[in-house]
């Protein structure tokens, strides 16, 4: 508005591409950072897509950590502002993993992606570049099951930790799988019980959260 | 005209039953078990505008040493259930427990994976609230039932043999009717 005496939030203007497009932003959109890791690193930056005024770079994935590190020293990205897991559900390379860098320096936001194999899916770590990246990759190691090499502490985040799957991958039931987690004791000490639903499905408690049980000694 | 005025250096004679019950039902503490949006709810029913110190229980005990009435506002996950139920069992007996909102009563909108559909798969609970959320008055309307069953209930007579009640001491005119209508020719004594 332009009544307002001042902008204390700083007006964003649209980009060149799409000047119609009322989404496209022109701090999505990088050219110099992109260009200078087509640059840098050459066959390692896969494809580089621009959709409504936003960057978004496919790399490969054993070579993200020296990329993030480049743009984080010498482009300003310090700061990681997210990073998930994406189930793309084909064939080949399943699992994706963005990154959402931020550069307070120059007002820029860039995103990357990595892809992995379904078989084994292994991204090496960014904890050690991006702290912010610990939890976010103990989330994606949690919903995806997508494994970062590297990482030191990698637990689950949201699920208990001796659950068995990872409940956003698209092959899971929104449901649940039945009798997977347990309910507590109907008594302190007693056995773990099920919801009717799992009961419904002959499930049994298979496992005990009391630390004293002989059960438990995996 | 005040009671000490009407009765000069008299007495009252009452039911010990009777004497326990009022104390209890008007002095319930409260646990609040906050897990979702109904928690915000439930702090409205505290604080002054609703001032549930009206109905003595405006003392919320964040020990479950010294709360004896836990009020489940929000939904409930399969993870948090272990930590809830070991908060239940922490609690000195008697308790008793209010299912606040949609989730807690059934899982609400939560139809997933993580969410248990309704506290009730393993807490024992004595009224459930409908609503997303409820109003605060819903709650104070779920405490005055839980008054109203505890002054129902017996709570030293109880004792007398063992948990088997006496014979002919079913209150007249008692409030704890049977699904079909009828007084219950016998009180479940709580185990
Ligand atoms: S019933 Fe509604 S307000 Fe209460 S926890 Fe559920 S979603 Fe939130």
């Amino acid at each position: 508005m332009s009544s307002l005496p001042f902008d204390f939030t700083p007006v964003d203007t649209p980009g060149p591409q799409t000047p119609d497009n009322p989404h496209a932003k022109a701090t999505t959109n990088c050219p110099d950072a992109v260009s200078a890791l087509q640059e840098q690193f050459g066959d390692a930056v896969r494809e580089v897509v621009e959709y409504a005024n936003e960057h978004t770079v496919l790399v490969e994935r054993d070579r993200i950590v020296e990329i993030a590190e480049y743009l984080k020293a010498n482009h300003g990205f310090t700061y990681l502002v997210d990073l998930g897991g994406i189930d793309r559900f084909t064939e080949e390379e399943r699992f994706e993993v963005f990154y959402n860098l931020v550069s307070i320096t120059t007002r820029k936001r860039l995103r990357l992606k990595v892809r992995t194999e379904e078989e084994d899916p292994v991204v090496p770590t960014l904890s050690r570049t991006y702290r912010s990246a610990n939890w976010y990759e103990r989330e994606a190691w949690d919903m995806m099951g997508i494994r970062f090499e590297g990482h030191e502490d990698l637990r689950r985040m949201f699920m208990p930790e001796d659950f068995e799957y990872h409940p956003q991958r698209k092959e899971f039931p929104l449901l649940g799988i039945p009798g997977s987690l347990p309910l507590p004791a109907q008594r302190p000490g007693g056995e773990l019980t099920m919801d009717p639903f799992a009961a419904a499905h002959g499930s049994k408690p298979i496992k005990s959260y009391e630390e004293t049980s002989d059960t438990d000694d995996a | 005209m005040p009671l000490e005025q009407s009765l000069g250096e008299g007495f009252l004679t009452t039911r010990v039953d009777a004497v326990v019950n009022w104390a209890r039902s008007n002095s319930l503490m409260p646990m609040p078990m906050g897990l979702a949006c109904c928690a915000i709810e439930m702090m409205a029913f505290a604080a002054p505008k609703y001032d549930v110190a009206r109905f003595g229980s405006e003392a919320m005990r964040f020990s479950p040493r010294q709360a004896d009435l836990m009020i489940v506002a929000g939904w409930c996950s399969y993870k948090m259930a272990h930590a809830v139920r070991r908060i239940w069992d922490q609690m000195a007996d008697p308790k008793w427990c209010i299912a606040m909102g949609a989730c807690a009563s059934t899982g609400g909108m939560h139809r997933c994976y993580g969410v248990i559909q309704g506290i009730d798969n393993f807490l024992p609970v004595d009224v459930y609230i409908p609503g997303c959320p409820p109003r605060p008055e819903a709650v104070i309307h779920a405490l005055m039932d839980i008054q109203e069953k505890i002054r129902n209930d017996y709570s030293v007579a109880q004792d007398y043999q063992s948990g088997q009640l006496p014979e002919g001491r079913l209150p007249q005119g008692s409030h704890v009717v049977t699904p079909a209508g009828d007084a219950p020719s016998k009180l479940v004594v709580h185990p």
